[in-house]
């Protein structure tokens, strides 16, 4: 019996990451250097999460005997960073179409819903928690309405255990607004703009229709539902955000003028060209999910740092923002550089501290789950991790991780190849077993 | 000259053009002999773009001119024609119309691929209809260079009359080249530039062997097989043989480059049917000696008035609007030749209002216009003596216009070809069209006819006429005359009689009454005339925004003072250090160096400085990435391709970048040469190749050469498994090792001086590559994933006996790093990306550190425009995943790719002696935070950020004026430029599914 307990456990050491249990006693972290976000970067106080919660942050914090204490001199303690957008949990290997689930048929799909898809043991989801990205915005793609978007713990035995909050937004392509010119596009300018006026009329009319829709009586026997209707009817009634994606500057002000017009509370995703239109974005308090600082300029003429500085210059004309990864599946393995695009937007102009906002609490704020997370306050959820240097420097390092209070495993797909690979060649005798 | 001389003269060429027109069909009606001895008498002659004459005489004998001049007497057998007031041209020529060939061309004689025909020949081109024969009338064209529309080697081109006959004068003048190709995703070679680019250069290596090999064969026929006919390769050499012509369409001036490089290795006859580029990159032409046709098509206008549209046209492409039609007059200030063609032009009466245009508005002298209508082109089909000009003994070929052919007023009224005249219709408005000076009713007015209609100024008072009608002689209408108390609808009707229009007007009540008009002097303009605001910009390299006014210039000595030096080399990190520079090269590296007299002196302190950043894998500068169509196209060479102009190559330099190592792409097994470039932004496609670089070779394994992810059509091109690879490359060597042994027989008798009875073997490109590997002087940079296929390949490498240079991506390395060492290959890698597709699903940030350790040379590579941006910050991830040190860390993308690309000697490392290529960082190059300051390349600083912002200013007051003078052309247009994407028109790259 005894043979067989060990033989199981060996197996669970070279296993995958196992979900870290409800967090049990108290944890007090000690002497680190607290990036706050929401009251600046300070040396030295303690911070004592319970029951997946923050509880205090000061010095001196009165603790209970069975609190657990980690001195983590010179570290330093960030809130979790939060992904604004991508397809993490629904994709595995973007090139093998089974394991694709972000993109459903049609071009209406209101009522799809991101977390009920949500693959909890995707082997993306520890890579990209190893970096300090805890928590993700999970949005369907395609379509002219692909679907409402969650956010995700990244821990869980169960998609319904990782859903921090759901629904999020409803999620809308914006038509394009220019022409494509395209050697291979055959069709006609003229076609074109009629292909996008009918574009734009197609959802006027879908918004009129579930506006129509909603005052139905649903309890009348003439009654016939519609599943893509009743879910913009939270849309329609401002509970839930309509998050836009729109680049161009033609598509942020159509898409902006529309929301005005049609009364709903949108959120610009992407936003290549926001820089060029921050005055109505600031004047009708839209903000922007500013999407890949890390990319090349749109356009011939424009500065070679154009991408780089665009957080500057939304930061400089007061419009609310948040920076994330470029949203193509290609990209949603690569997560975890996810600070590198704020540090990028840094080394061009954006403060420091506005950088690191930019990928925590902004993030939370547009999301509306800044409640629970984004920033290091009492009351909120304690997600959050300890790395060993300052964490938009690329060679910092997490070294460990909290969510909700519980203990993160650390490992990950890419360490343990690492670790079994650095064992062939200890045994062949090239490295030493250090 | 004596009369009886020029007697003897006309005597022949009479004869010879008995024989070119005499009918062999026998008459079975009556003969219709028409007189065919016209005397064309008092017209204003322009003998040739220099020459005119007044009131002279013009003598049409048959097809020919019998005489030209002022006192020439009238033969009594001549029909005379009065040509007072009338202008006459020599007849123009069109230098490039393009008929369409039939689709098939291929005969079992004919060369194996179908784009290669060059034994066509368009003398028995189908005829030119009446309606486009109409329209060349129309602009005084009355000879076309005709040439085939399809294909790379198109086929011969022919000369032709446009008279009745529409006889060809002259055969195959020159063959016709395109760069043409399939396609992305055809299965037919060539699938890209790559492809044209070999198949035109393996086709000239053929034509050469072929003729060898028949010379071989025909002396010892016992000894050989015979060689199968192809009339393909023989028709070139008869051409070669005669000194022929080759004339290459191109699309840009990079294009005309490309072919100037073919030209040029085949000593080729060349001319250039152009896109009307050239004056980008005057100066490299100006050297080339050839002849261009260009176009006179021109883009309809830009949508610019919405600033917001304004955005999608980049400022290269709205500065071509306007220069476009500079082009032919900046072309004429260098001296460098041309003629035109109708080619390219939808409504075909626009050529004329074209050069019109050009002439009065963009500078291009008559002269200069007339030249490339009438002698430029005759002289290069050959036919000076024959067509071009207005003389004795040419084909009687004329225009007769109503007065300056330049001065839209005017009218082509008729042409003549070989002596026929071609009579135009006549719009009947023009005879009445003006202001004329109204006499009726006992009083004065005005009356005036446009094209918009017309009125009668009667009292001051503006009365407008209706159903106006006009015949030769005649014109009606209709109008109210209450204002000078006639009721009812007045009838019209006016006679012209030279200046006068005699008239009668019959009134409502029945009673007629008269009027005449006198025809005023001044004219009357439907239109404003458009004023453009002028325009006077330096031409940039390349064009559009960042291009430079003048390249970069090497500085003689560079000294920089008190920085932190990463040298990459022995010495390591070096703090508060000076690096001089002298011509190009590092002449010191060391503490408080005095500045020599005349340096230029850069205080760093605060700062650091880095070898200019290696990228080992970039598809950046380059037109064309993969030809996928087979297998193996080692054949192929980035170096064909290349494009100067990507504006990737200042963003790269941005970042640090200073050399790439720009690769084919990984969609067949074996792929096309590399180009290694220095990032030389403003130089020539030629000039950016780094000349100290190895030759090598893109090799590629795994999914995307076995299609995997190409969809699923995609599945019969051989291999579609690992084991199928692995057999394409054993086999390609196989067959160098044949193809090497010929040679190596062949020679030795060379050198033995025996004699050689045996075909001699054929130059193969894609094997010459193949034999260079494996004599260890062309190194494999072998795109690779999975651990078995890099096992695999370093197998093959060691069965054939050579060393591979690089495994390319080499995600799996970490799995077989002592295999990859022992073999002695390098590892050029991405630092973190994995997932994007299966062959990837075991790819670890570690793979770099991991092989590192176990003693490869690594790098990190961008396989990206963006990427390659920050390779600086890439090499960090070396720090951060698997605790490399940051000195050893930068080396993966300095002295590690140089040492891979086998350029280490000269760069890579800031050390004495070593090429001055190095970057100047704002703070520690592994620092998110820092940012490239300026990046230097053979001593020559090609960015820093202080210029950048000048450029900025200075680009952003360059697209301002584009605009506001493209505003100013207020002319109306139904139509608009197309945007340009922005996002280059590169075929796919290396990484997601198809064949990046």
């Amino acid at each position: 019996m005894k043979i067989i307990i060990l033989f199981i456990i060996s197996i669970l050491i070279s296993s995958d990451q196992i979900p870290a249990p409800e967090q049990s006693q108290p944890i007090l972290l000690k002497n680190g250097i607290l990036h706050t976000i929401s009251n600046g970067t300070v040396q030295g106080p303690d911070i004592l999460f319970n029951n997946g919660k923050i509880i205090a942050i000061g010095h001196g914090i009165e603790i209970t005997k069975d609190t657990q204490i980690m001195d983590i001199s010179g570290k330093h303690i960030y809130p979790g960073l939060i992904s604004a957008g991508s397809s993490l949990g629904l994709q595995e290997v973007n090139a093998v179409r089974a394991t694709r689930d972000y993109a459903e048929t049609g071009s209406i799909n209101s009522n799809v819903r991101a977390n009920v898809s949500y693959n909890p043991d995707s082997e993306l989801i520890p890579v990209t928690r190893s970096n300090g990205i805890l928590l993700a915005h999970v949005i369907p793609k395609s379509g002219r309405i692909p679907g409402i978007s969650s956010v995700m713990m990244l821990d869980g035995w169960t998609w319904e255990d990782c859903t921090l909050k759901h629904p999020i937004a409803m999620n809308m392509n914006w038509p394009s607004m220019e022409l494509n010119l395209n050697s291979w596009n055959k069709k006609s300018h003229k076609d074109q703009i009629e292909e996008r006026d009918m574009a734009l009329d197609e959802i006027n009319n879908l918004f009129n229709s579930a506006r129509a829709y909603n005052k139905l009586d649903q309890t009348s026997p003439e009654f016939k539902s519609n599943p893509r209707l009743e879910a913009l009817s939270q849309v329609i009634s401002g509970k839930l955000l309509l998050i836009i994606k729109a680049n161009t500057v033609k598509q942020i002000e159509s898409a902006v003028y529309w929301s005005v017009k049609q009364n709903i509370k949108i959120a610009i995703l992407g936003g290549r060209d926001s820089w060029r239109a921050t005055e109505l974005l600031k004047e009708k308090n839209i903000p922007v999910i500013y999407e890949s600082v890390l990319s090349v300029p749109a356009r011939r003429f424009e500065d070679y740092d154009q991408p780089y500085k665009t957080p500057k210059l939304l930061f400089d004309a007061g419009v609310r923002f948040c920076i994330t990864n470029s949203t193509s599946p290609f990209q949603t393995p690569h997560l975890r550089d996810l600070p590198y695009h704020a540090s990028m937007a840094t080394a061009f102009g954006l403060d420091a501290e506005e950088a690191i906002k930019s990928i925590t609490l902004s993030t939370a704020e547009i999301l509306g789950i800044d409640i629970n997370v984004g920033s290091l306050e009492t009351g909120k959820d304690a997600t959050l991790f300890i790395s060993n240097g300052d964490i938009l420097d690329i060679r910092s390092n997490v070294e460990q991780a909290f969510i909700n209070g519980k203990e993160i495993d650390m490992s990950d797909r890419h360490k343990m190849l690492y670790k079994k690979y650095t064992e062939k060649y200890i045994q062949k005798g090239i490295l030493l077993n250090e | 000259m004596p009369k009886i001389l020029t007697n003897i003269i006309l005597l022949f060429q009479i004869s010879l053009f008995q024989f070119l027109f005499s009918n062999i069909k026998p008459i079975t009606n009556l003969q219709e002999h028409q007189p065919d001895v016209f005397a064309l008498i008092h017209a204003k002659v322009q003998l040739n773009p220099v020459d005119i004459i007044e009131d002279a005489t013009i003598i049409i004998r048959g097809s020919r001119i019998e005489a030209v001049g002022n006192d020439i007497q009238i033969p009594r057998d001549a029909f005379e024609i009065d040509l007072t007031d009338k202008t006459v041209y020599p007849g123009f020529i069109d230098s490039w119309f393009e008929y369409a060939q039939p689709d098939s061309l291929q005969n079992h004689n004919s060369h194996w691929n179908s784009k290669v025909h060059p034994e066509f020949n368009s003398g028995n081109s189908p005829e030119i209809s009446k309606k486009q024969l109409n329209e060349f009338y129309l602009n005084g064209i009355t000879a076309v260079h005709i040439v085939p529309n399809k294909g790379i080697f198109r086929g011969e081109s022919a000369v032709r009359l446009l008279n009745s006959n529409q006889q060809n004068i002259e055969n195959s003048p020159t063959q016709v080249l395109a760069f043409e190709t399939f396609g992305w995703g055809a299965d037919e070679y060539p699938g890209s530039l790559l492809g044209t680019i070999a198949l035109l250069r393996q086709t000239f290596y053929d034509v050469l062997w072929y003729k060898r090999a028949k010379t071989a064969y025909k002396s010892n026929p016992q000894q050989n097989e015979p060689i199968r006919r192809n009339l393909s390769l023989e028709s070139i050499q008869s051409h070669l043989d005669n000194n022929g012509k080759f004339i290459f369409r191109t699309g840009d001036e990079i294009a005309t480059l490309r072919a100037f490089n073919i030209a040029e290795e085949f000593g080729l006859n060349f001319w250039i049917k152009s896109n009307g580029y050239e004056y980008r990159r005057l100066n490299e032409f100006k050297k080339k000696n050839s002849f261009f046709v260009l176009p006179l098509h021109f883009q309809p206008k830009p949508k610019v008035s919405n600033p917001q549209d304004a955005l999608s046209y980049s400022t290269t492409k709205l500065k071509h609007w306007i220069m476009a039609p500079k082009n032919p007059a900046i072309l004429d200030s260098a001296k460098i030749p041309f003629s035109f063609t109708v080619d390219g032009i939808k409504k075909k009466s626009d050529f004329r209002k074209n050069l019109i245009n050009i002439v009065q508005k963009h500078g291009l002298l008559k002269q200069t216009a007339l030249k490339a209508l009438t002698i430029h082109p005759a002289k290069k089909l050959g036919l000076e003596n024959q067509l071009g000009q207005i003389s004795e003994g040419f084909l009687a070929n004329l225009i007769i216009t109503s007065g300056d052919y330049f001065d839209k007023k005017s009218k082509v009224e008729s042409v003549w070809v070989a002596g026929e005249e071609h009579k135009l219709a006549i719009d009947n408005s023009t005879h009445f069209n003006g202001a004329w000076t109204f006499i009726g009713f006992e009083k004065t007015g005005e009356l005036i006819f446009s094209k918009k209609g017309g009125s009668l100024y009667l009292d001051e008072i503006s009365i407008p006429l209706k159903n106006i009608n006009y015949s030769r002689h005649q014109i009606s209408f209709t109008a109210s005359l209450d204002t000078i108390n006639l009721n009812g609808v007045s009838q019209f009707i006016g006679n012209i009689e030279k200046n006068k229009l005699i008239g009668s007007v019959l009134l409502s009540n029945g009673n007629t009454a008269k009027w005449n008009a006198i025809r005023n002097d001044f004219e009357i303009n439907d239109r404003k005339p458009i004023k453009l605001n002028d325009f006077s910009m330096p031409i940039l390299y390349p064009e559009g925004a960042y291009g430079l006014e003048k390249l970069h210039q090497q500085p003689k000595i560079v000294l920089v003072k008190n920085a932190t030096i990463w040298t990459s080399g022995e010495k390591g990190i070096l703090e508060n250090t000076d690096l001089l520079v002298r011509n190009g090269l590092i002449h010191n590296i060391a503490p408080n160096i005095t500045p020599p007299e005349n340096a230029i002196v850069i205080n760093a302190r605060g700062k650091h400085i880095s070898p200019g950043l290696i990228d080992c894998h970039s598809h950046s500068a380059t037109s064309a990435i993969n030809e996928g169509t087979q297998s193996v196209t080692s054949e192929v060479r980035i170096r064909d391709v290349l494009d100067s102009d990507d504006i990737a190559i200042y963003r790269e330099l941005a970042g640090g970048l200073t050399i790439a190592n720009i690769l084919h792409g990984s969609a067949n097994a074996i792929g096309g040469q590399n180009a290694v470039i220095k990032l030389r932004w403003g130089q020539s496609p030629e000039s950016l190749l780094y000349k100290n670089a190895p030759q090598g070779i893109k090799f590629a394994l795994g999914e995307n050469v076995k299609q995997s992810n190409w969809g699923d059509e995609y599945t019969t091109r051989y291999p579609q498994t690992r084991m199928g690879v692995e057999q394409v490359i054993r086999n390609a060597f196989d067959r160098a090792i044949e193809y090497q042994k010929q040679w190596q027989i062949y020679n030795q008798k060379i050198i033995q001086k025996a004699q050689i009875d045996k075909i001699p073997p054929r130059r193969d490109l894609e094997l010459d590559a193949l034999v260079e590997i494996l004599k260890g002087i062309r190194k494999i940079h072998c795109h690779s994933y999975r651990q078995d296929e890099i096992l695999m390949l370093s197998r093959i490498a060691d069965d054939y006996g050579f060393t591979i240079g690089t495994f390319q991506h080499v995600l799996e390395g970490y799995k077989v790093a002592d295999r990859i060492a022992e073999h002695g290959a390098g590892a050029s890698t991405f630092s973190d990306w994995w997932a994007y597709k299966f062959e990837v699903i075991d790819a670890i940030p570690y793979n770099g550190a991991l092989m590192h350790d176990v003693g490869i040379t690594v790098s990190f590579n961008s396989d990206s425009d963006e990427l390659a941006r920050r390779m600086n910050l890439e090499s960090a991830k070396a720090v951060k995943y698997g605790g490399i040190s940051e000195e050893e860390a930068l080396k993966f993308v300095t002295i590690n790719p140089a040492i891979q690309l086998g350029i280490d000697e000269w760069v890579g490392s800031l050390e004495i002696g070593k090429e001055a290529d190095f970057v100047i960082w704002s703070g520690h190059p592994l620092s998110t935070m820092s940012k490239c300051e300026q990046t230097w390349i053979d001593g020559t600083q090609y960015f820093s950020i202080d210029e950048d912002l000048k450029l900025r200013e200075r680009d952003k007051k360059y697209r301002s004026e584009i605009i506001q003078y493209i505003l100013s052309d207020s002319k109306p247009t139904t139509e608009y430029l197309k945007p340009d994407t922005e996002h280059s028109h590169k075929e796919h790259g290396c990484l997601e599914g198809v064949g990046k």
